[in-house]
């Protein structure tokens, strides 16, 4: 094995141990933490936020095909209530855009 | 649906039970989602050949990491002498939401024996993890959605991984039929399925306001860690009532 193909393993396990340790230490952490209304509340405003975020950070890189998109699929969601009609509606304007307009 | 509570034979804290059943209907349920993992997959797959990862170390690294935005990241650092130090933290803060996704769903989590806590939170991830929290919320007491919904994830992940490292660039960019925004639409999807409740609009515009403001300001994945916490004690602090009818 050389050098590089060393290093490219030891690569492989850094980022699965970080990972892993991120996914283990919330609940870990929480069970020192008392569930009071405020820390309810806290969770409940993150769990929420966190997607959001992902979505608006996205958007901020992209551009108005994904706006559009991400609009339509919005809408879809609330007159359907269905998470697959909006990702197949949010899908097909994406398509439909790269189609028309390049 | 029909109960399947009983067939494990075991119910813990809060009704919580983790049950074969739950698992296959877990994994059935957010199976359309995990279908377009895979694109996301391939695209790993054939950057990691063109940074010069062999297909058995592509294929080990998203059967363990299982951290798409972590891997893509961690690309970047294959030099002559890695700097393992800012690899680290680049991975720690790019998995970040992971620690408030898993403080989350802690009430349902630690009801679990240790070794079924592990095994389910190896497999959460962004969608399982809203899949799973918007169910709970619900009365669904079934820790098989989330591992259920988290193996379909990581099966798809590390097939389309394979794809694209063994089938590299004739494969050629997926984009053109939309599928780069099958993740945000279904994240959109879920927000909006959630921001029906008012108390939710405040925290999740200005959560929104602040990713979108922090973009460039902050290294890659602090933004979103930033933007959850802000929506959280937004949330916190605005008076609304909370899960047990409590007001501040």
């Amino acid at each position: 094995m050389s050098g590089g193909e060393f290093q490219v393993w030891g690569i492989i396990l850094l980022i699965a141990g970080v990972t892993l340790a991120s996914r283990l230490c919330g609940p870990f952490i929480m069970r020192a933490v008392p569930i009071t209304g405020w820390v309810e509340r806290f969770l409940d405003g993150v769990a929420v936020s966190v997607i959001a975020a992902l979505v608006a950070a996205g958007l901020a890189q992209r551009g108005p095909r994904e706006v559009a998109a991400v609009a339509v699929s919005a809408v879809v969601m609330l007159v359907t209530r269905s998470p697959v009609a909006a990702m197949v509606a949010g899908l097909a304007v994406a398509a439909g855009w790269t189609g028309m307009l390049g | 649906m029909k109960d399947f509570q009983t067939e494990a034979g075991a119910t813990f804290a809060n009704g919580v039970t983790l049950t074969g059943g739950g698992v296959l209907r877990g994994a059935r349920g957010l199976l359309p989602v995990a279908l377009f993992v895979v694109p996301f997959g391939v695209s790993f797959g054939v950057t990691a050949a063109e940074h010069g990862m062999t297909p058995e170390q592509a294929i080990w690294m998203s059967l363990l990491a299982f951290s798409g935005v972590a891997q893509f990241a961690s690309l970047d650092f294959l030099s002559p002498s890695v700097p393992f130090l800012s690899l680290a933290l680049v991975a720690l803060a790019v998995n970040a939401r992971h620690v408030v996704m898993g403080a989350v769903l802690s009430p349902w989590i630690n009801a679990l024996p240790p070794g079924r806590r592990m095994l389910t939170l190896l497999f959460m991830t962004d969608p399982n993890f809203a899949d799973s929290y918007a169910a709970f919320l619900n009365g669904k007491r079934d820790m098989g959605r989330l591992l259920g919904g988290g193996l379909a994830l990581w099966a798809m992940w590390t097939l389309g991984t394979a794809i694209g490292v063994l089938g590299g660039k004739a494969l050629g960019s997926l984009d053109a039929y939309g599928v780069d925004v099958v993740m945000l639409c279904f994240f959109t999807a879920l927000v909006a399925g959630q921001a029906k409740a008012s108390r939710y609009w405040a925290p999740v515009a200005l959560s929104c306001a602040a990713a979108v403001l922090l973009q460039g300001h902050l290294p890659q994945g602090w933004d979103i860690l930033v933007a959850a916490l802000v929506g959280g004690v937004v949330m916190a602090v605005s008076g609304g009532r909370d899960i047990a009818g409590r007001t501040r």
